[in-house]
């Protein structure tokens, strides 16, 4: 007994530690089993198993999470019956932030776009400033006063300030919108990680993945989502830090990446003046550019150089039948022969894709600006560069206003500062998000700049036979993630030749660094986490918009709390589904897509309720004036660029180019005064008149 | 969380269009002075600082070109300075007026307390 009761005390942790037990535990948990793994390596486990088994036990351990958390009490599953602590939900919501966009893809960005990317394509710094920055405007204007009201989801702020139906139907209808994109681009994430480490099809990847969202939203809605989001925020901060450390370790003698990664910038400028002056790079861009120019010949005349390569197509196989060759060359052949467009139309679409690719990688350093250097263009140059180097700089300044006012704007996120037990607490929670997303964020451009100082010092002049494994391996999952070729014939690698994608970059950063496999999987296992994470955030968010706020709107319908909530659960599994369907076509680019629902909950959201907040003139009319203007005018100007829809309706109907040469993804620079203007406008006109009998009291 | 402070359609708003049935508290000026102070903090770190990135490049800080780091992590180090800051002084505040009001409370109770004595 005196024993036992002995031992107990022994594993007492200090008192201001107490409360954090199970977090401490579970951090000591993950650092063991990287241990062990790292061990079985050494001991000869095999690759094929290191990635099912990092997949496999983490979303069983936040299925865990889910089942322990699982709930029917509505306080419970919208916000988790509002005592997280500050910490935890900062946390939590720095996971829930962090999308499988920041995790995958902004290392990435910043590798391929340096500091500011170009004129046509905004970008690099411009998302690590917009989507920390965001945060002072949650934080002062709008977090605690939500808070304040008590609400259970971000339309009802709409429906509490301005009573009506109208104001919360609309709320709830661009919630969905911006939401939706950004699962989609979430779950595309998934299923990119889950096919890499398993080996399956993407879509079976996107399947399996899905699994564990819903496992953990499905049954404990944002109890359990919290916590699994906790968890997720461990692993996904190890997955980010581990690899920079070790690359920092390896090219700086200094794991600290952040503090010393200046040296390597003026490292990777010389090299970029070395590899403009090579001529074997001159020789790939003058490559690159024939055949940018075969292309454009062929779209002279598409149909003619179609029968053209066809012919020549059945050509070569009928010579190699004829020289008996080896059967594997024929059917590569009949292959590359099948291979070809069906018709005119596909074969414009595809040549005239592939001779702007060839265009652009034709430029010096693969299109790629110099790293460090702010903006395109050049202020004192000629006046083409000078309006380069204008334009780059407004479009990298509205990018960043579109994503900060956008994180300000965004469903998931601010509900996540409902789940703090007070005002203060949704004050703290805030700075901890911060705090904790600038741990990751901080050591961004630090990849990025270690990463490139690697490849341009390693990579670049090594033999193409000695190309490391999993390059090959990488280039099979999707060709746009990463390509190289020996475009000049030499048999030496050159920067060119390269082309890595931007979602590879951070995937890839393990391999590239000669790190053991395991980092590989944790790596993996943190991408998913980070795209897990922020998944479940945003399908709660979906489908408590969907019931609460569309289906029951107020208390009309007569349902009992846990009808709704299992309603909810359901509509959560409808949602999910659907998201997993259109990931499934592989629309485009992860991170485009996420900005372009920045600039959607920017436009819609923010501005009313900024007005909202501070100003009580504000009137249910102007509300929907102003939200209706906001989303209205950016989702015009976005669509009006997309070329589907160009093809589609009438030019007159389109905005006619850029709006002071503003890019698309950009529409909240639009959205967002447009916002403003109508609801101050339409609420100055719709207030009702003073009422006189006080005045005539006074006299 | 009571239900009721959900269904403030139960309790009709008295003026139907200005306002609506929850008009916000009016602000207290020293948080609007917060507020505002910290928000052109916030803008010189993010949108000027970055304007001007391309003149601040040839500064050399150490190793760092000086709009290089301003982007990379000077910013958001302000950030986060701009976040505590305003966690901090609005409970402050909140300790003031709390403090105030317990004072006013005891000065109120005070001169009850004589006139029994």
């Amino acid at each position: 007994m005196a024993n036992q009761a002995r031992r107990r005390r022994g594993v007492r942790l200090p008192a201001w530690l107490r409360p954090h037990q199970f977090f401490i535990l579970y951090v000591l948990g993950v650092l063991g089993f990287l241990a062990l793994m790292t061990w079985a390596e050494s001991q000869g486990l095999s690759r094929h198993w290191i990635g099912p088994i990092f997949l496999f036990l983490t979303v069983m351990v936040y299925a865990g999470i889910g089942v322990y958390g699982r709930t029917s009490d509505s306080d419970e599953y919208y916000v988790a019956g509002r005592r997280i602590p500050p910490m935890y939900n900062g946390m939590a919501a720095a996971a829930d932030w962090m999308s499988a966009a920041s995790f995958i893809s902004l290392s990435g960005a910043l590798y391929l776009q340096g500091f500011s990317g170009t004129s046509g394509q905004a970008g690099g710094l411009a998302y690590l400033l917009g989507w920390t920055g965001g945060f002072c405007l949650v934080a002062m204007l709008i977090a605690p006063h939500l808070r304040a009201m008590g609400l259970y989801t971000v339309p009802d702020f709409f429906h509490v300030r301005f009573g009506g139906r109208w104001p919360r139907i609309i709320a709830a209808l661009a919630a969905v919108l911006c939401s939706f994109t950004y699962v989609v681009a979430q779950i595309y994430g998934v299923g990119l990680i889950a096919s890499r480490l398993t080996g399956v099809q993407f879509e079976i990847g996107i399947m399996l993945g899905l699994g564990g969202v819903l496992l953990c939203s499905f049954l404990g809605g944002m109890r359990a989502i919290t916590w699994t989001q906790v968890a997720q925020y461990v692993v996904l901060l190890l997955a980010f830090l581990i690899p920079v450390s070790w690359l920092a370790y390896k090219q700086l003698g200094n794991p600290m990446a952040p503090a010393v990664y200046g040296e390597q910038i003026s490292k990777i400028a010389e090299l970029e003046t070395q590899l403009l002056d090579s001529a074997a790079e001159h020789q790939v861009v003058q490559a690159y550019l024939r055949r940018a120019k075969e292309m454009e010949a062929r779209l002279q005349d598409v149909e003619g150089a179609l029968e053209r390569e066809r012919e020549l197509g059945r050509e070569r196989i009928r010579q190699l039948r004829a020289q008996n060759a080896d059967v594997g060359l024929i059917v590569s052949a009949s292959r590359e022969l099948a291979a070809l467009p069906r018709d005119a139309a596909s074969a414009r679409e595809r040549w005239t894709r592939e001779m702007h690719e060839n265009y652009e990688r034709a430029k010096p350093l693969g299109g790629l600006p110099p790293h460090s250097q702010a903006y395109a263009g050049d202020p004192n140059g000629t006046p083409e560069e000078q309006r380069e180097y204008e334009l780059a700089r407004r479009n990298f300044l509205a990018l960043m206003f579109c994503l900060m006012v956008g994180t300000a704007g965004l469903p998931h996120l601010l509900t996540r500062y409902y789940t703090s037990p007070t005002v203060a607490g949704a004050r703290a929670s805030v700075a901890w998000s911060l705090f904790f997303i600038a741990l990751l964020y901080l050591s961004a451009p630090a990849l990025a700049v270690l990463v490139k100082f690697e490849v341009m010092q390693n990579l670049v002049g090594s033999s193409f036979e000695a190309l490391p494994n999993w390059m090959a391996q990488w280039a099979r999952v999707d060709s746009s993630l990463l390509s190289i070729e020996d475009v000049n014939g030499d048999g030496i690698v050159q920067f060119g030749e390269i082309r890595l994608g931007a979602d590879l970059i951070m995937l890839a950063t393990p391999e590239l660094g000669g790190l053991p496999y395991v980092v590989s999987g944790l790596v993996a296992a943190g991408g998913l986490a980070a795209a897990l994470s922020t998944a479940d955030g945003l399908l709660l968010t979906i489908s408590n918009a969907l019931v609460r706020d569309l289906y029951f709107r107020g208390t009309k319908r007569d349902a009992s709390p846990e009808q709704r909530v299992i309603l909810t659960k359901f509509t959560l599994l409808t949602v999910a589904l659907s998201a997993a369907f259109v990931a499934a076509l592989k629309p485009s680019e992860i991170l485009t897509m996420v900005s372009a629902s920045f600039s959607l909950a920017a436009s819609a959201f923010v501005p009313v309720m900024v007005l909202g907040i501070f100003w009580r003139g504000t009137t249910r009319k102007g509300a929907v004036a102003g939200m209706l203007a906001g989303l209205g005018v950016a989702v015009y100007y976005l669509l009006s660029h997309v070329p589907a829809v160009r093809g589609a309706l009438p030019g007159w109907l389109l905005a006619d180019g850029l709006w002071f040469g503003i890019q698309p993804i950009s529409a909240g620079v639009f959205g967002v005064p447009a916002g403003f203007v109508a609801a101050a406008v339409v609420s100055r006109i719709t207030r009702p008149a003073p009422v006189p009998t006080g005045v005539r009291l006074e006299i | 969380m009571r239900p009721s402070a959900l269904r403030p359609q139960q309790t009709p708003p008295r003026e139907p269009e200005l306002a609506g049935p929850f008009p916000p508290d009016l602000h207290d000026v020293r948080h609007l002075w917060l507020k505002a102070v910290l928000l052109a903090v916030w803008v010189l770190a993010s949108f000027v600082a970055t304007y001007f990135a391309r003149d601040l490049q040839d500064i050399v800080v150490g190793e760092w070109p000086l709009g290089y780091w301003i982007a990379a992590q000077g910013a958001v180090l302000v950030f986060i300075a701009i976040v505590v800051v305003y966690a901090w002084a609005m409970s402050r505040f909140e300790r003031q007026d709390a403090q105030a009001a317990s004072a006013a409370l005891a000065e109120g109770a005070h001169p009850a307390e004589h006139r029994r004595g």
